[in-house]
């Protein structure tokens, strides 16, 4: 039993520091999911979007991946900003089918756009932090790049929490999200607070794009990949709760290595989605839903 | 218009007539056209049932055509079971599959049950990919298929597009599309008036799943390889989606001028796939800005032209 736990010791830290990476991956979906009420489907093309981003801008400037956030994160902004103000706030209304069904359509334009001028080759923004491993107690050695992957995840939730709590921005964002029309009647602009929703959102997409091409390579067609996954984060982690959001990638990440580790590397993702069925049908609200 | 409506059926029957006879006076290729036709309108008519009529948005439709695809590949290689007999059983297996999943599926609404399906989907296409049984990612060749003719898999496929639309007109004329409606106009209403909604999008789910399977199974006569990747793909929902908001979601016509409109874009953009995507999902998002119940639904709402209509009168 002993030896067993200290195999697992490997899988579990990897799991964790794996899962950070998928928290930062779904906070931007969970953000729009309980904000504007809308799923958005190209969430996963927006991450794979800026891993392509930052690609095209370390062909000018060959710097740490790291420091073309600077530049990824206020172009995502942007993007994210006019994706909603121009396009998802027209369809928003009663039904759920139309708002869906542009963001589909926006995830197939993106992947084949990006096919379009990336080619479908394998691409990566791997540095020599990629390939890095640092021992911990003498026994295990984890790759620094899940490390730089969970500390950037922690930084960004802490920063939205900090934001959402105090700026008015921020606060008028929540009081959008709570009572729409209560808003309205307090003289906020919805369809603005929306846009500066998925604005943020998308920046965070941005964080994460930049981590996953550093993390793993990636493809125009990985898109959808990172949905599921950010999707099973919000679903594990529950509606509304950045923190929940986090833990949630955790679980995610925890229950994807152990697959792996136990059943191959083939069934890595396999086992992400049986948690994330099993969460979807027993307690479809979340683990870690508020109220 | 009134001339339109009292000539439809001659309309309706000239056009069988004309693709009963195709191969015998047209070419190969406008015979393939309205081959690929046939099977995108029974398939997309299948997702318009749920997502137009029963207003479940699926998004794994393609768990249903792989495994279509794969029980007639499997019956039909390696149990030489007769290629028509293979195909019954791959829309048995679909059934057998949609009834499995429908416990935890049914528990999930709106966004979630569309992410729920694809999640379903995907899984398949994970154990697909791993099992060995079917030669994991590699595919499978379905030789038994080099039998028929081209023309015996055409008849077939355009007998499925035709009984795809009738079989959803009479599911909409029947106690079950009575019933459907009265879920989609206001759903607690209709269930204090004794409408079993569940009971009413299990059966849809069933028929749709069956269907799906069988006409999957002609289909890959028509490919002779599957794979995995391909067959579990989220392409083919990305189609069958397109199809139906073109042409009108919640429309018998829909599908059928969605299919049309599809089968000619593809054909027309079929040396440069990639743009052939980008432009569709363009139209597709143009089309829901600009006229969100499709060209037969707007056409419909202007003029109150049906074809087929499902009220009762």
């Amino acid at each position: 039993m002993l030896s067993i736990l200290s195999d697992l010791k490997g899988p579990i830290m990897n799991g964790l520091l794996l899962g950070g990476l998928y928290g930062i991956i779904g906070i931007g979906m969970s953000m729009i999911f309980g904000i504007v009420r809308l799923v958005n489907l190209a969430h996963g093309d927006f991450v794979i979007l800026a891993s392509y981003l930052s690609f095209v801008t370390i062909s000018f400037f060959p710097v740490n991946p790291l420091l073309t956030l600077i530049i990824i994160i206020p172009v995502m902004f942007l993007w994210g900003y006019i994706v909603q103000y121009y396009l998802l706030n027209r369809v928003l209304g009663k039904t759920i089918e139309p708002p869906l069904l542009v963001a589909f359509g926006l995830s197939i334009i993106l992947q084949n756009l990006l096919l379009l001028i990336f080619t479908p080759d394998a691409r990566a923004l791997f540095t020599s932090i990629s390939v890095t491993t640092i021992p911990v107690g003498g026994f295990l050695n984890i790759p620094l790049i899940y490390l730089v992957d969970f500390i950037a995840s922690i930084i960004t939730i802490f920063l939205l929490h900090r934001f959402f709590n105090k700026t008015y921005m921020g606060k008028a964002i929540r009081a959008a999200s709570d009572d729409e029309g209560a808003a309205q009647l307090m003289g906020i602009n919805t369809k603005t607070i929306y846009a500066w929703a998925m604005a943020i959102a998308a920046g965070t997409a941005g964080i994460a794009g930049v981590l996953v091409g550093m993390t793993f390579t990636f493809y125009p067609h990985t898109g959808p990949e990172y949905l599921i996954i950010a999707f099973g984060v919000v679903i594990v982690g529950g509606l509304g709760s950045l923190l929940g959001t986090f833990l949630g990638g955790l679980i995610l990440g925890l229950a994807q290595i152990l697959g792996a580790h136990f059943l191959g590397p083939g069934f890595q993702l396999l086992s992400g989605y049986l948690i994330l069925l099993i969460v979807l049908t027993f307690k479809p609200t979340g683990l870690f839903a508020k109220g | 218009m009134e001339l339109l409506q009292s000539h439809r059926f001659i309309g309706i029957t000239l056009m069988i007539l004309a693709f009963i006879t195709l191969p015998y006076w047209a070419s190969r290729y406008w015979v393939l056209v309205v081959l690929l036709f046939s099977l995108n309108l029974a398939l997309s008519q299948m997702w318009n049932l749920l997502a137009g009529y029963s207003g479940l948005i699926s998004l794994g439709q393609q768990a249903f055509i792989g495994l279509g695809g794969y029980a007639l590949a499997v019956f039909s290689i390696y149990y030489g079971f007769p290629i028509w007999l293979s195909i019954l059983i791959g829309g048995t297996v679909s059934v057998l599959f949609a009834l499995l999943i429908s416990a935890p599926i049914f528990r999930m609404r709106g966004v979630y049950f569309a992410i729920g399906t694809w999640t379903v989907a995907e899984t398949l296409r994970i154990l697909f990919s791993n099992w060995e049984y079917v030669g994991y990612g590699m595919g499978l060749f379905i030789k038994p298929a080099y039998k028929l003719t081209f023309n015996t898999i055409y008849f077939t496929a355009l007998g499925i597009g035709v009984a795809s639309v009738v079989l959803v007109y009479l599911i909409l004329r029947s106690k079950l599309g009575l019933g459907l409606m009265a879920i989609r106009d206001e759903e607690t209403a209709s269930e204090t008036l004794g409408v079993d909604i569940f009971r009413c999008k299990l059966t849809c789910f069933l028929i749709s799943a069956g269907v799906t399977g069988v006409v999957s199974g002609v289909l890959y006569l028509h490919t002779i390889f599957i794979q995995p990747y391909s067959a579990f793909g989220i392409d083919w929902t990305i189609r069958l989606v397109f199809i139906t908001i073109i042409g009108g979601i919640g429309t018998i016509e829909g599908p059928i001028i969605g299919s049309f409109v599809y089968v000619f874009l593809h054909q027309w953009l079929s040396d440069y796939p990639s743009v052939s995507l980008l432009i569709l999902g363009g139209i597709a998002i143009a089309v829901i800005l600009a006229a969100p119940r499709g060209i037969m639904g707007t056409i419909q709402d202007r003029l109150g032209f049906e074809i087929l209509s499902p009220r009762r009168k």
